[in-house]
């Protein structure tokens, strides 16, 4: 389509060596293209800043560590205790950013060895082999600082995502998840990402960004050199893998991280130059925290297809208050905006002193790919599947002795409480029973539990074996979205489908 | 203005109805914000929200009781050297004493604290940290 504005990225990097090129971020380019139009923000603006801090799980970075002597072929190796991949031969090593630590678990992992690595600290390297000809040695246990090594490159298999689901939870107990601390019934909300400056959503056509593309990386100059794992253009969930010197990065703009009970993580500072090509350019990165939408999704549900309650903006989530069945719902970012306008500006500084030039790409970034689930042979079996049906219960004016009967009489440990309309209202167990002899109390009423642990219908077993495990209980109710009771699950269920799944 | 205040009583003490009587006798209304108890003693924090001669004879009342008592200016503390504004810690915060300012950087208002600590596993690079009485 032809277009009234045309200028070419050597035209850019000349005015950049001038020292006139016209820089804004994404964030001052809202206002620019909203009051005068894209052609006349095209015309104006030759450079847009884009910039992103937040949580990169899916980053790492290759190490080489030269050759001792007498030689080794690492077969194993660990950066203060914590494991690198080392199956390239010798004396390389990926350290990713979500391997923890053996001795300190989520304290310490990968993201924070390379934000070690970068202030310039000591690490610590172990390695062991089993000894060839060639590589006749077995250990190596040494000290060393990125200046020891030889290379030191981040090299991030998924970055940048173009933009990111909000999270919360309709479960009655907290969880813990990559997207942070989710309280229980919907308590709050987390999201991820830079809204109006986000990287990607400020070219989402790919008309400038693609594999070549020379970007902000950690507080230094890297480059993008492919799409990014599970790359979803058609889904606004593009991303890119990433490249560049660790040992030229700033801790200001990379970050070891720990995500409670979940793992550890690497913060990182990225952002990306647009260049003002053309007015349709000029209109994507005039794009708003109005206009980025994302979904609102069930992370209490631990399904890949989790469910969606609602659509909300980047305007209402910066807002930090989401609507909730008409409840205000304080919001968490797990991202710095204020940290990723810190790259924006910096990225525009370095361009208004000439310091960083503009790259042309090599190739576009596919737009049409879509992101597939994984190829599973086994069905997985529901809680449905798996649960016994017939359920014997009781009501709670019923009596302890009845109860104590039914124990001897069904052989089972577990006895679900239920109301007139058969909606579960407690559990007594034969310990409760126990105590209520005990104690010498005389209806179910008094010693049930009732704030029970249930699992629904539809739940995969594994998400129910995680409550068993993390309430130590031995089994629990089984219930339809109305709480009526359906079954009961217990361990014994769980241990018999293994059986089974073994044979 | 609320006041917060840490109470410190050896075990012996546990049998008196000391927070009721001291209640009983200022007419102030407390908030027991944490209480525990070991075999060296309890330790309890309330708030309290009165002008200061009123909250000094309170403090007065449990000194005469036998409580050793500290007045609590900072408990939670947010370390901006470490903080990098992210905001993972404002939406468990239940008093909205963690908030994000007009600039996006997070901050503490430490007088609507409550201590309870729900923030501190929150950060990921651990900016929050709970200092010792």
């Amino acid at each position: 389509m032809e277009t009234k504005v045309n200028r070419s990225l050597a035209e850019i990097n000349e005015k950049i060596r001038r020292g006139d090129a016209v820089v804004v971020t994404a964030e001052e380019m809202v206002d620019i293209v909203r009051e005068k139009g894209e052609v006349k923000a095209a015309q104006e603006i030759d450079i847009v800043t884009t910039g992103t801090f937040g949580a990169m799980c899916s980053s790492g970075a290759w190490l080489n560590f030269g050759h001792s002597d007498p030689p080794i072929k690492m077969q194993r190796v660990w950066l203060n205790d914590v494991e690198a991949y080392t199956g390239v031969a010798a004396v390389d090593a990926y350290i990713g950013a979500t391997q923890l630590s053996e001795k300190d678990g989520f304290e310490y992992g990968g993201g924070h060895v390379i934000e070690d690595l970068v202030n310039g600290k000591e690490i610590h390297v172990r390695a062991t082999a089993y000894g060839t000809d060639c590589y006749p040695r077995k250990e190596i246990d040494i000290n060393v600082t990125k200046h020891d090594i030889n290379q030191a490159v981040l090299c991030n298999p998924r970055n940048a995502y173009q933009r990111y689901v909000a999270a919360t939870n309709s479960r009655n107990d907290t969880i813990y998840t990559y997207m942070g601390i989710l309280l229980p019934d919907y308590g709050n909300v987390t999201c991820s990402g830079s809204g109006s400056l986000s990287p990607l959503h400020n070219d989402p056509n790919y008309e400038t960004i693609g594999i070549g593309t020379r970007i902000f990386l950690g507080g230094t100059q890297g480059y993008i050199f492919w799409e990014g794992t599970q790359h979803a253009p058609t889904k606004a969930m593009g991303n890119i893998m990433t490249i560049g010197n660790l040992k030229n990065m700033d801790t200001r703009y990379l970050r070891g991280a720990t995500m409670q009970k979940y793992g550890t993580t690497l913060y990182l500072g990225l952002g990306i130059p647009i260049p003002i090509l053309n007015e349709r350019v000029a209109k994507t990165t005039g794009i708003s925290d109005d206009d980025i939408k994302t979904n609102l999704t069930d992370y209490g549900i631990p399904r890949r297809d989790r469910p969606i309650l609602k659509e909300v903006s980047y305007a209402e989530l910066k807002y930090g208050k989401i609507d909730i069945n008409g409840r205000d719902v304080p919001v968490s970012s797990l991202s710095s905006l204020k940290r990723a306008r810190g790259v924006a500006n910096e990225l525009k500084r370095w361009i208004e002193e000439g310091k960083f030039f503009l790259s042309q790409n090599v190739q576009r970034l596919p737009t049409d790919q879509v992101f597939k689930p994984m190829k599973q042979l086994a069905a997985v079996p529901f809680a449905r599947d798996v649960m016994t049906r017939n359920v014997i219960t009781a009501g709670p004016d019923d009596s302890i002795v009845y109860a104590a009967r039914l124990f001897a009489d069904k052989g089972f440990d577990h006895l679900p409480i239920v109301d007139e309309s058969s909606k579960l209202v407690g559990i007594v167990t034969s310990w409760d029973l126990a105590v209520a002899i005990g104690t010498g109390k005389e209806k179910l009423s008094d010693v049930q539990t009732k704030k029970v642990v249930t699992a629904r219908e539809d739940e995969p077993v594994d998400a129910v074996a995680r409550r068993l495990e993390k309430y130590k209980i031995s089994g629990l109710p089984v219930v339809d979205s109305k709480g009526e009771l359906k079954g009961i699950l217990t361990s014994d269920d769980i241990t018999r489908l293994l059986g089974k799944v073994r044979r | 203005m609320i006041k917060k205040i840490l109470l410190k009583y050896r075990a012996q003490k546990a049998k008196e109805p000391i927070i009721s009587s001291v209640i009983k006798e200022s007419g102030l209304m407390l908030n027991i914000l944490y209480a525990q108890f070991s075999l060296d003693g309890g330790e309890i924090l309330i708030s309290v929200d009165a002008p200061t001669p009123e909250v000094n004879k309170l403090i007065e009342s449990f000194k005469r009781r036998g409580v050793e008592v500290t007045e609590i200016t900072k408990a939670i503390q947010l370390h901006h050297e470490i903080c990098f504004d992210c905001g993972a810690c404002v939406s468990l915060c239940p008093t909205a004493a963690l908030h994000v300012e007009h600039d996006k950087s997070i901050d503490l208002d430490e007088e609507k604290c409550i201590y309870c600590e729900l923030c501190v596993p929150s950060c990921p690079v651990r900016a929050l940290k709970l200092s010792k009485f």
